[in-house]
Parts: structure tokens; C-alpha cells; sequence
């Protein structure tokens, strides 16, 4: 990993930046290239490094080994130092991400389901949770512009969507694993489509056709998997932003007026620095930014920095999971790629209160990777039920169950929207900290009665489809722990500050200097892999800034 | 100090493995691809984490007959357990010969042609998705 790109601008210790961004993942990359380029000066801080896609380790023979531990999606499991650590002894389930430029997508599958309709007016059409500030149809444009911008691959005309513009790139190829799908789906007569993915099929911005490697989920070693490091920040750096790695961030700093006046980071080498601006965007997802503006206390904001209404860090949404795997007679070739999701289905997405739960969910099917992968999903050993002794597992019994499975599994994963709750939160814990002595997050968090009868119900419809198909074999893991990927709601958009810490464009009632455009800012969290949605508020948020800029409040 | 392995600790270590992923059918057992030689160096080297736990393992199952330690491990120590499976799978199934028995070519590289038209819309397959309409709630008024 090298620290900066080299060609990274210097500004002059001391200067005061128009814009200073906390994290370089997706929301931050999209704020850093565009404000830069509409003339802002802009410095972002990133506590990871950039990354180098020579040391990604899906072309290795080791590649299935080494997902299960240095670049398994948990930090707790990672431990590397740029990493910190939370404590999830009060949580159902582990958050995943990943610290670096790029953020967490650098490990994610690329999937790229954008938020229906409906998802934005949960409150006007099912009594629960809140509607947001703004509606599909306000956040198609800047949606569109990503996607144009990330090389997004799909096959215009999916029913699951209002007629909109086609994606930039052909759909990749579905596979005999995503042809099985589709086989089992239209058995049923229910919705599905060739996968939406964050990876071109032909060279596009800077990123190559994807090869089918499969290895989506441990660093794409091809430059095909679209990253925010290759799409976004070679463009940003051309138009002046500057990019500090290895910048751990400690506070943000306000002044007597109660505005943000920059952030005090720790760089590379352990020393506290200081970098003013006059206005501050945090970008450091779900967990990060609440904990940092829980950290940023003063005697103005005893509670943390913009948390009047005693919202941050409340409201944690990070999607029920289950993953089903169905092994088929068929040979699958379900080693190869990509991994982003081969087939999708909606079919049962939108509410029917029959069903005993409001509210829907996504599935998304998925190869099974190689040969360890007959027991694993995503560097986590699942798909193996408690057994009394070891030769049940072993032996004889090993090579049958290896060869019934390897190259004839799909995974389906299933993803239900996740209603907000206060009592699901971020805290700062009392004990643990990071490697830079920091207090490190702690986590609360229950999966609701909705979310377990959603899955179940869910899970019973892939198995009806599977069956349908002629599956030989099935497993469910119900809830898998290893699946808090998607970490949103934790400073929510909203119209009343006593009960939201953002406004519409993503600023803090409190701090109007001070900015959020992470999925922490999400009021709810939809039923769908949330990246495109990130990257789009984004977008919007990113371009009101710019078309307001001579009436911008600053410090 | 770093703990070494030793002559002992190899022989140790096939003998279970070998009771874990012994010859069947096609496939050969676990010493015979290497799994206690350049296999376990390579996989203990991939994932020094798993050193620790290793050498417990191997200190728990020493004296023992492979089948009685396996069980005795398995119930007393299954993280321990785990730890010696991985290690033995784990070289296992990077074994070239393993993988071309297997039919595994590893995670390869494909060529394809993105403009081509898919089976699924040749066949008329997805006609049938697009005829039953859209299944979007639509933004209310």
C-alpha cells in the first residue's frame, strides 16, 4: 500500500481549505472530484492507505485461505492496524467494512440495486419508519450521472424500476450459475433479471473488462471491479483535491460561534495534526461518522458534535441476511465470476401485509467460489451443520460432500429492509480503543420480529424455487452474523432537528458548516445493497453545495 | 522464540491429516500431495495466525491413534480442531493434483463477448419477466 498518490497537490501547513472531507470511500470520493473540480480547494483525510492491486490475492492459489482472515470483510477478524476495532458483544451481527481509498467497496460484491420508488415513502405507504426528504424521481438524475461515472453493467428494461436510462456498459455475463436461477425463477413465474453490477463488461474510466475472475470480494486483482481509487480520485487529484493517507481523525474542531473550523488527525507516524476549513463533509460510514461526532465534544455540544436531538448514532440499520445454498445435478462452473450478483429478483420486494411482515426484500444469486468453498461463504465457514463427531465431517464423507458441491452450488443471498429503531446504536465504549488510543465503537443491536419473519418467509420462497429447479441439496444460513455491510441511518435526514441531525442536503441542524453524505445520513434503509443510493444522495448533495456556494455558511 | 516445526511434528500432523482426508475413489490422501511437507510450510505461512493454535493442537493429539485424537479433539477443543482441519484442507486444496482431479482450474480469467446477445433474451426467457409488467410500487401523489 503506498501512502498518496504521487502527483498529489501540497498545500501549506496552516492553510485554511474551502472543504475538508473525512473518508475517502464512495460518498467522499464523489464530493472530493466534484468539488474540486467546480473550483473548491479540498483536502481529504483517510485513515487507510491506497490501495495497490498487486497484493489483492484472488489470482493466488491461497486466494479462498486468506479470505478467511487478512481480508475477511470483519476488522475484528482482520485486526490490521488501519483498521479499529468495535465491540459487538451487544450485537446480532458484525459489521464488515474496510479502511482505505476506495473504502469498503474495495471488498464489496459491486452489486448495484438502487432504491425503488417506494423505499423513499415507507411512512406514506406503510404506516412505519419515515419517509425521506426527497423522492425516487429527485434522485434519479445524480443516480444516473454515477452510474456513468462507476461504469455500472445491466440490461436496460428491468420491471422492478420506472423506465430510465440504460447502464453504460453491456450486462456481464450470467453464467450457468445465473442461467440455473433464471431457470428456477420463471418455473415459478416470478421476476428476475441478469445482475446490475459496479463492473463494466468493456474498458470504461479508467477500469478494465471485467474477466470473470470471482474474486470480487477480496480486492479486484484485474482493475475491473469499479472502486473509487481508480474511478473517482485520479480525477480529483487532476483538479486539485489533496489526499492524506494513513490520517487517522480524532475530533472536529469548532469555534466559539459553534461552527466546524477543520479536524485534529493523528498521520502515519503518530503525530496529532491539525487541518483547517471552512466547511467539513463526513464521509466515514455508518459506525465511523457517528463515532467521530461522538468524539467531537465541547462545551457547547457536551453530547457530541450536531447532536441536539440526541440522534446520533441511533437508528442503526445493517440489513437481515440470510444465505441459502442449493447444489444442483448440473455442472455450474460456480467458481467462476463474477461475483457480483449473476441473477436478481424482486418478485417479492414491495409490502403485503399478508404475509405478517412489512416492507420486502431483495435476492441476489451468487457463484460459490472454489474448492474450500463448499463449506464457506464470504471467508465465513456456514454451510456446515453441527455434527456429534468428526468423522462426520471428514474423511470419506469430506471428498463425497466436496465433490456433490464444488461446481454445482449457487448462493442466493437474501437482503430485507432493516426498520429503523432507536435502541439499535452506536456508543463510544468505555474500554477499547484504537491503535491510535482512540475510544473504538460499540454496538447495540437486535434483530427485529419484522426482520426474522421476513427472512423466513423469504427463505421459504428460494427454497420453493430451488426445489422447482431440481435442487440435490440445500442449507439456510438464517441471519448469518458476518453480513453487516451496509451500516446506515445513524445521523438521519429530516425536516425536524428535534428528532433528525441533517437537513435534506445532508447539514447538520446544529453545525451549518458541517456536512454528512455517507449512508449515516440514510432515514431509512431499503431493502437493497445501498452503494448506488450512497453514492447518488452523494451526488445530490454534492452539486447543491456547489450551486449554493455564495451562500454557503462558513467558518 | 518462534516455535519450529520438526521431523516429529510433520509426522504427527500427516498421520491426522491423512485420517482427516485419507484415499477415496480418485482422490489421493493427504500426505500424498504434500500436506505435511511444502504444503504446510506454504499454508502456516499464509496465515501465521494459525501457527498458535497448531502447535496446541499437535501437543493435544501427540501419543494418540489419528481416529481416537480426531474424536478426543473434536469434543474437547473444536476451535482446536478447526485450526488442524483448516491447515490440512487448506493445503489439500491447493495441491495441483487435488484441483486437476477436481476439475478446478483456480480462479481463471475469461474472455467473452459483452454485445453479444445473451441465451436468455435469444430464447425468449426474459420476454417472460417484461410481459407480466412492472412490479414497482410507484411514488405516491
Amino acid at each position: 500500500m503506498s501512502d498518496t498518490i504521487s502527483n498529489t497537490p501540497r498545500f501549506k501547513r496552516g492553510e485554511i481549505v474551502d472543504v475538508l472531507i473525512i473518508g475517502a470511500g464512495p460518498s467522499g470520493s464523489v464530493a472530493a472530484k466534484h468539488l474540486a473540480q467546480s473550483g473548491f480547494s479540498v483536502v481529504a483525510l483517510e485513515q487507510g492507505h491506497f490501495p495497490d492491486r498487486s497484493k489483492y490475492p484472488g489470482r493466488n492459489p491461497e486466494w479462498e485461505l486468506v479470505t478467511q482472515k487478512q481480508w475477511h470483510p470483519n476488522p475484528n477478524y482482520r485486526d490490521l492496524p488501519r483498521d479499529y476495532p468495535i465491540n459487538t458483544s451487544e450485537s446480532d451481527v458484525n459489521p464488515l467494512m474496510f479502511s482505505g481509498v476506495g473504502g469498503s467497496a474495495t471488498l464489496y460484491a459491486a452489486h448495484w440495486t438502487p432504491f425503488l420508488p417506494s423505499d423513499f415513502r415507507v411512512r406514506t405507504l406503510d404506516g412505519v419508519a419515515d419517509d425521506w426528504p426527497f423522492t425516487y424521481e429527485d434522485l434519479l438524475p445524480h443516480l444516473e450521472a454515477v452510474e456513468h461515472e462507476v461504469g455500472v453493467s445491466g440490461l436496460a428494461g428491468d420491471p422492478t424500476y420506472p423506465l430510465r436510462s440504460p447502464p453504460p456498459t453491456p450486462a456481464l455475463p450470467i453464467g450457468k450459475v445465473g442461467a440455473k436461477a433464471a431457470e428456477c425463477l420463471d418455473k415459478m413465474g416470478w421476476h428476475w433479471w441478469p445482475g446490475t453490477n459496479a463492473i463494466p463488461s468493456v474498458a470504461y474510466n479508467g477500469l478494465n473488462a471485467c474477466v470473470r475472475r470471482g474474486t470480487c470480494m477480496s480486492g479486484c486483482p484485474e482493475g475491473a471491479k469499479s472502486t473509487t481509487d481508480i474511478t473517482y480520485w485520479p480525477h480529483a487529484i487532476k483538479a486539485g483535491a489533496r489526499l492524506v493517507t494513513g490520517a487517522r481523525v480524532r475530533e472536529i474542531t469548532v469555534n466559539d460561534s459553534g461552527l466546524a473550523t477543520g479536524a485534529t488527525y493523528v498521520d502515519e507516524n503518530g503525530r496529532e495534526r491539525h487541518q483547517r476549513a471552512h466547511s467539513v463533509i463526513v464521509c466515514a460510514n455508518g459506525i465511523g461518522t457517528p463515532r467521530l461526532l461522538l468524539l467531537s465534544t465541547s462545551n457547547r455540544f457536551p453530547n457530541g458534535l450536531a447532536n441536539t436531538s440526541g440522534m446520533v448514532g441511533k437508528r442503526l440499520m445493517m440489513h437481515p441476511f440470510s444465505a441459502i445454498m442449493a447444489v444442483f445435478e448440473e455442472d455450474l462452473e460456480s467458481w467462476r465470476g463474477p461475483y457480483g450478483h449473476n441473477v436478481e429478483s424482486f418478485q417479492f420486494y414491495e409490502t403485503d401485509k399478508s404475509r405478517g411482515f412489512v416492507r420486502g426484500a431483495k435476492w441476489g444469486v451468487m457463484p460459490s467460489g472454489g474448492l474450500l468453498g463448499a463449506t464457506s461463504f464470504v471467508g465465513s465457514k456456514v454451510f456446515t451443520s453441527e455434527k456429534p463427531s468428526a468423522g462426520d465431517m471428514w474423511g470419506k464423507n469430506l471428498h463425497e460432500m466436496v465433490e456433490r458441491r464444488f461446481g454445482h452450488t449457487m448462493v442466493w443471498g437474501i437482503i430485507g429492509e432493516d426498520l429503523p429503531e432507536e435502541s439499535n446504536r452506536v456508543l463510544l465504549d468505555d474500554t477499547l480503543v484504537d491503535s491510535d488510543g482512540i475510544p473504538a465503537p460499540k454496538l447495540i443491536y437486535k434483530v427485529s420480529e419484522n426482520s426474522e419473519r421476513m427472512l423466513k418467509f423469504h427463505e421459504e420462497r428460494v427454497l420453493e424455487a430451488c426445489k422447482a429447479g431440481g435442487a440435490i441439496e440445500t442449507a439456510i444460513v438464517h441471519q448469518m452474523r458476518d453480513t453487516g455491510w451496509h451500516l446506515l441511518g445513524t445521523c438521519r435526514m429530516g425536516t425536524d432537528p428535534g428528532n433528525s441531525v441533517l437537513n435534506e442536503w445532508g447539514q447538520a441542524h446544529d453545525v451549518p458548516n458541517l456536512y454528512v453524505f455517507d449512508g449515516s445520513s440514510f432515514p431509512t434503509s431499503g431493502g437493497v445493497n445501498p452503494t448506488a443510493t450512497i453514492m447518488s444522495v452523494a451526488m445530490r448533495q454534492t452539486q447543491r453545495m456547489i450551486s449554493e456556494r455564495r451562500n454557503l455558511k462558513v467558518a | 522464540m518462534t516455535r519450529q516445526l520438526t521431523n516429529d511434528d510433520r509426522i504427527l500432523f500427516g498421520a491426522f491429516a491423512d485420517h482427516l482426508i485419507p484415499a477415496y475413489k480418485k482422490m489421493p490422501r493427504a500426505t500424498d500431495v504434500g500436506v505435511a511437507a511444502d504444503l504446510l510450510d506454504a499454508v502456516l505461512g499464509f496465515r501465521p495466525d494459525l501457527r498458535e493454535g497448531f502447535f496446541r493442537g499437535l501437543d493435544a493429539i501427540r501419543g494418540l491413534p489419528a481416529a481416537e485424537a480426531a474424536e478426543r479433539l473434536f469434543k474437547s477443543d473444536n476451535p482446536t480442531f478447526e485450526i488442524l482441519g483448516l491447515v490440512a484442507s487448506g493445503g489439500y486444496y491447493m495441491a495441483p493434483e487435488v484441483r486437476d482431479l477436481m476439475g478446478y482450474p483456480g480462479q481463471e480469467s475469461l474472455s467473452y463477448d459483452p454485445h453479444a446477445t445473451p441465451d436468455y433474451v435469444a430464447s425468449g426467457l426474459l420476454d417472460r419477466v417484461v410481459k407480466r409488467g412492472p412490479i414497482y410500487v410507484a411514488t405516491p401523489a
